[in-house]
C-alpha cells in the first residue's frame, strides 16, 4: 500500500495560449490535511478537476494511490470523494433522493449509508424537502454527504465553506478533523481563505497564477509566520548559552546559518542587546522578524493582494 | 454497468419532464385515436391504410420525425443536457469511478428507454385498448398484428439510431433550448431532402439512412431483402453512432 495518496508531476493543463496551471509537483501522503492556497482564478479547481478526471492535463501525470497508468487511474477514483466548484445537485430531489442517486451509481450495497451520512451532516431532518429549496449551507452539507456517501480515504474538497456561516464553517471543520482523526481520512481542501486553511490543514501548497510557489508543512508556516527577534552574533553557541542562563528562555532557534531566532523578549529587545553585549559578543544584527499568515502570502506571490 | 443502468432509472423515474411527456401523449393519442374511430377526422392515405388498418391512422402521427422528434428532444434537453447545464450533477457521476464508456451507454440505455415508452409504447397501447373498446378488434387479426410486429420491430431498431444522435446533440450542446432546436433542424433538413431534393446522389444517400426507413419499415408488403437491408442500415448506424458518441464522451472535458 502506497504512502502517497496523491503525487503530481510537472502536471500543466493549457486553455488555448494560457497555462491554467504548469508544472505541478504535488505530493500528499495518507492522513494529511493538504491545504491548497491560492486567489480566485490562480488554478486551484483546474487542479482539482484534473485530479478527479474531469479534466485532461496537457502534459505531466497524476499518481493516485500509488496508481499512475492513466486507464486505471478511474478505478481509483472509487475511493475518493469530491465537491469540485459547487455541489451539484438534482434540485427536484430530496436530501435522501440525491444521496440514493449517488449510492447506485457507486454500487454501494444497502441503503444504511444514506441514513448515516444525512445523521453525519446533519441533513436528516430535511424530510421531503427538495434540494432546490434548501439553503446555501444546506447545499454544502448535502454535497459533502455525497462525496463521504462512500465512506473515502481521499476526499477533495473545493472552497467548501462558501456560503457557509459562521457555525457552518466550525462545524464543517471540526468534522472534516473528526474523520481525519478517526478514519484515517486523507483531505486535499482548497481556499482562498488562509487563516481558514490554516485552522485545518498540516500541510499547505501555495498556488499563484498557476505555478505552485510553495510547499510546506504547518509547522513550517508556523516558523516562518511566528514573531521573533533575528539575532546575528560572533559566536552563536556562546549567545544561545547566554540566552538560556541568564534571560532563562529556551523559546529560541540557532538555525544552520548562525542566526538566532528568539521567540520571546519581543518587546524588550534592549535587555537581550544589553546581556549579548555585556557577555563579549559582537551583536552583527537585531531585528525583529515574522509576518502574519496574510503578509507571509502576500510577500510570497510579489503583491499587496491580500487573499 | 448496472449499477449505472439502475442509477439512470432512478433518475428518470423522477424526472418531472419525463412524466408530462407521458401525460401529454397519452392526452393527445386517446384524443387522435378517438377522433379516428368515431370517423370525426378522416385520414387516409397512410400506411396503415394500406395495410387494411384505418382504424389505427392516428398512429401514423407518432411515425413521423418531424413529430416524435419533439417528444424526444424534449426528453434529451430535459433529462440529458440539464445534467450539463444547470445542475451540473454529471460532475459528480464522471468522478463516482465508472468508466466514461459505461456511463455514456448506461444514459443511452434508459433514454432511449424512456424515449420508447413515450413515443411508440403509449401511442401503440392507447390504439389498441380503443379498437377494442370500440369494438373493431377483430382487425387485430394474425396477419395484421405480424404486420405491425414487423413494422413497429423495424421501426424501433431505427429508432434507436434516431436516439443515439439526439443524445450526442445534447451532450454536444449542454443545453436542453439547443438540443430541441438543433434536433427539429436535424429533422427539418431530412424531411427537405425527402421532399425536394432530386440530385441521384443525395436521393441515394438519403435512401440509406435511417429517416427514409421511418416511413419504409410501415409498408405493408416488405420483401426479405428490404427488411436485411432496414436491419443492416439500423445497425451499421447504431454502431457508428455509438463509437462517435463514445469517442466524444470519453474526450470531453466537464466544465
Amino acid at each position: 500500500m502506497s504512502d502517497f495518496i496523491l503525487r503530481t508531476n510537472k502536471l500543466s493543463k493549457k486553455y488555448k495560449s494560457d497555462f491554467a496551471i504548469e508544472n505541478i509537483n504535488v505530493t500528499i501522503k495518507r492522513g494529511e490535511i493538504y491545504g491548497f492556497i491560492g486567489q480566485n482564478g490562480a488554478g486551484k479547481s483546474t487542479m482539482l478537476r484534473l485530479v478527479t478526471g474531469l479534466t485532461f492535463p496537457t502534459s505531466g501525470s497524476i499518481e493516485l494511490f500509488g496508481n499512475n497508468n492513466p486507464k486505471e487511474l478511474i478505478d481509483e477514483q472509487k475511493r475518493t470523494g469530491a465537491i469540485i466548484e459547487q455541489p451539484a445537485l438534482f434540485p427536484n430531489m430530496t436530501a435522501y433522493e440525491n444521496l440514493e442517486v449517488h449510492r447506485l451509481q457507486k454500487g454501494i450495497p444497502g441503503k444504511e449509508c444514506i441514513i448515516n451520512t444525512l445523521e453525519l451532516v446533519g441533513l436528516r431532518d430535511t424530510g421531503k424537502k427538495k434540494a432546490k429549496n434548501f439553503s446555501l449551507g444546506m447545499k454544502q452539507r448535502l454535497g459533502l454527504g455525497i462525496a463521504l456517501l462512500s465512506d473515502p480515504e481521499f476526499l477533495i474538497l473545493d472552497e467548501p465553506t462558501n456560503g457557509l456561516d459562521p457555525m457552518g464553517i466550525v462545524e464543517l471543520r471540526e468534522l472534516i478533523k473528526v474523520l481525519n482523526r478517526e478514519k484515517g481520512l486523507t483531505v486535499l481542501i482548497s481556499s482562498h481563505m488562509l487563516s481558514e486553511l490554516y485552522q485545518l490543514a498540516n500541510k499547505f501548497g501555495i498556488i499563484h497564477r498557476g505555478k505552485l510557489l510553495e510547499e510546506l508543512t504547518g509547522k513550517e508556516l508556523d516558523e516562518k509566520c511566528r514573531q521573533h527577534l533575528r539575532i546575528k552574533v560572533d559566536d552563536p553557541t556562546k549567545g544561545a548559552t547566554i540566552l538560556e542562563k541568564q534571560l532563562s528562555t529556551t523559546d529560541f532557534e540557532v538555525m544552520p546559518d548562525g542566526t538566532i531566532k528568539l521567540f520571546n523578549f519581543l518587546d524588550d529587545v534592549f535587555t537581550v542587546s544589553r546581556t549579548l553585549t555585556s557577555n563579549g559578543l559582537v551583536i552583527e544584527h537585531l531585528s525583529q522578524n515574522g509576518d502574519s499568515l496574510e503578509n507571509y502570502f502576500s510577500k510570497l506571490i510579489g503583491g499587496v493582494d491580500i487573499v | 454497468m448496472s449499477n449505472l443502468i439502475r442509477a439512470e432509472l432512478y433518475k428518470l423515474q423522477r424526472n418531472k419532464t419525463f412524466w408530462v411527456l407521458i401525460g401529454t401523449i397519452t392526452g393527445l393519442s386517446a384524443l387522435l385515436h378517438f377522433l379516428i374511430l368515431i370517423e370525426w377526422w378522416q385520414l387516409s392515405g397512410t400506411s396503415f391504410d394500406s395495410a387494411g388498418l384505418s382504424e389505427l391512422n392516428a398512429l401514423s402521427t407518432f411515425t413521423l420525425p418531424l413529430f416524435f422528434n419533439l417528444i424526444v428532444s424534449t426528453l434529451a434537453g430535459f433529462y440529458i443536457s440539464n445534467e450539463f447545464s444547470h445542475h451540473n450533477v454529471i460532475k459528480n457521476q464522471m468522478i463516482s469511478g465508472n468508466k466514461r464508456s459505461h456511463i455514456f451507454l448506461a444514459k443511452f440505455i434508459v433514454f432511449t428507454l424512456g424515449s420508447l415508452i413515450v413515443t411508440i409504447l403509449i401511442p401503440l397501447v392507447i390504439a389498441i385498448i380503443l379498437v377494442m373498446l370500440f369494438g373493431h378488434g377483430d382487425v387485430l387479426n394474425f396477419t395484421n398484428l405480424l404486420y405491425l410486429g414487423r413494422a413497429f420491430s423495424l421501426f424501433t431498431a431505427q429508432f434507436l439510431c434516431f436516439t443515439a444522435i439526439v443524445l450526442l446533440i445534447a451532450i454536444v450542446t449542454e443545453d436542453s433550448g439547443k438540443t430541441i432546436i438543433f434536433t427539429l433542424l436535424l429533422s427539418i433538413v431530412m424531411f427537405v431532402i425527402e421532399k425536394f431534393l432530386t440530385y441521384p446522389f443525395i436521393k441515394m444517400l438519403y435512401e440509406n439512412t435511417i429517416f427514409h426507413q421511418f416511413s419504409e419499415v410501415f409498408k405493408f408488403q416488405m420483401t426479405n431483402g428490404e427488411i436485411i437491408k432496414s436491419i443492416l442500415i439500423a445497425s451499421v448506424s447504431l454502431i457508428i453512432i455509438m463509437l462517435c458518441g463514445v469517442l466524444l464522451f470519453n474526450r470531453k472535458e466537464i466544465k
